[in-house]
């Protein structure tokens, strides 16, 4: 193994400073993918920061929206009741999510900061319209969730920022009487493995009129995506097997999916269809929750 | 850099200087000597180094030692009784014979062990779902489900 400084700050302030005195040191959440990253000598940073004794990225607090805490591992996430009732969908992705031993360690925050296009917890929450709370010892900025994502392995966030929570709007919660229903799908080689494709799909409806539809696909485009063609398709409309249709070949052309040693370019375009049709069938008759 | 932790091993309260790059798997097998926890992929994947960090399953060679400071540990050596009898997880698997090599059964029985105190009575999706971060290439799964099974019930009855 190679060898690094491992540094524990108890407070943001403190990571803040550490950052500032060692500008090369890398914030490091649970680090189920850093670790195995400087195994295989991928990455090789001197000096890790590890966010999770800081106590300002802990909690789950709902008034109105839901916040959760950055460091909140994926374990503790499926099991808050609030997220299990009110954003179900979220719990679903996050229960596909690796191992028992990887979710025990594994964080929210971590799971997002890699910015990788198959994160399991990326599209729910894009479809729930998420907004991230970024934070360096200059200030405090909210993004939409969508806006973090820049590239495979990069955010838009500084080098001296962290993401310190991620915040669910109220009006996405799957309340009685909200019309609002949501379901996550994923297709991985094994149980456990990473996704080959994924797809979120939330949508609200009054009678039989979809008025909002949000979508959101994995592991087939550079970053997790909002098909937002496919949404505006949708809205407005009552939800047919023709419609369905349409949408799924239209969600099939909005991505942008790579061959590599998972799957094939043609297989996750395809089965960004196959799950389109298939959760828009099942939101369709389903009863609200 | 060197850094002090202080943690609970299987019961007993312990203190050590280990260097921050460390992985409470090398704590474990090279300071402690405790080769019971066995490495395979070293890459979070293939569960046979898995422990318990505050009764949850954890894969102990992404596990950073200096995290381990102020946590509750328990390996495979941990649960054997006083008069290193084995328990009653370990028993069901080799009365299975859901033992071949040996080289992933630590790592699957604690996987066991966390899944039982967490849920007594499990159907068998979710004795599937709590292994599987934990690769057998003798190929014993039938067998390791039976063991898991027989462990809840023998559990159950010395209760």
């Amino acid at each position: 193994m190679r060898r690094f400084a491992y540094l524990k700050p108890g407070s943001l302030a403190e990571a803040f400073r550490l950052k500032e005195d060692m500008p090369d040191a890398r914030f490091v959440g649970g680090g189920t993918d850093i670790m195995v990253q400087i195994k295989n000598r991928v990455a090789s940073p001197s000096t890790l920061i590890s966010l999770r004794s800081v106590p300002e990225l802990q909690g789950i607090e709902a008034r109105g929206a839901v916040r959760i805490g950055a460091i909140t591992s994926i374990t503790d996430l499926i099991k808050n009741d609030i997220l299990r009732s009110r954003y179900p969908v979220l719990v679903q992705a996050a229960r596909r999510l690796g191992s028992a031993q990887i979710r025990n360690v594994a964080t929210l925050g971590g799971n997002l900061c890699n910015c990788s296009p198959c994160a399991d917890t990326a599209t729910p929450l894009l479809v729930l319209e998420a907004r991230a709370v970024l934070q360096n010892p200059r200030g405090t900025r909210e993004i939409p969730l969508s806006e973090l994502f820049k590239q495979p392995g990069e955010t838009c966030m500084d080098s001296d920022e962290i993401l310190v929570q991620v915040m669910i709007p109220a009006f996405n919660a799957a309340r009685k009487g909200s019309g609002v229903r949501a379901v996550f799908s994923k297709k991985g080689r094994v149980k456990m493995d990473l996704a080959v494709a994924s797809l979120s799909v939330l949508i609200q409806t009054e009678g039989d009129k979809v008025t909002k539809a949000r979508l959101a696909a994995g592991s087939v485009a550079p970053v997790p995506l909002r098909l937002t063609q496919v949404e505006e398709m949708i809205e407005g409309k009552t939800l047919s097997g023709k419609l369905i249709g349409e949408a799924a070949r239209l969600a099939e052309e909005s991505v942008a999916p790579i061959t590599d040693i998972r799957s094939t370019a043609e297989y996750r375009r395809h089965m960004v269809g196959v799950f389109t049709r298939r959760a828009l069938e099942s939101l369709w008759t389903r009863s609200e929750a | 850099m060197k850094t002090e932790i202080s943690f609970t091993l299987n019961g007993s309260e312990i203190t050590l200087t280990v260097e921050a790059h460390r992985r409470l798997l090398d704590v474990l097998r090279e300071d402690l000597g405790l080769t019971g926890t066995k490495e395979g992929c070293g890459e979070g994947e293939c569960g046979a180094c898995t422990v318990l960090v505050n009764g949850r399953a954890v894969n102990a060679c992404l596990y950073p030692a200096p995290e381990i400071d102020g946590k509750q540990v328990l390996t495979i050596e941990g649960l054997v009784g006083p008069q290193n009898e084995l328990s009653i997880i370990q028993k069901a698997f080799t009365e299975c014979g859901a033992i071949q090599c040996g080289f992933c059964s630590p790592g699957m029985i604690m996987s066991t062990k966390a899944l039982l105190d967490e849920n007594p009575d499990p159907t068998d999706e979710e004795i599937r779902e709590a292994l599987l971060g934990n690769l057998c290439r003798c190929t014993g799964y039938v067998q390791i489900l039976e063991a898991v099974r027989r462990a809840a019930e023998k559990l159950e009855e010395s209760r």
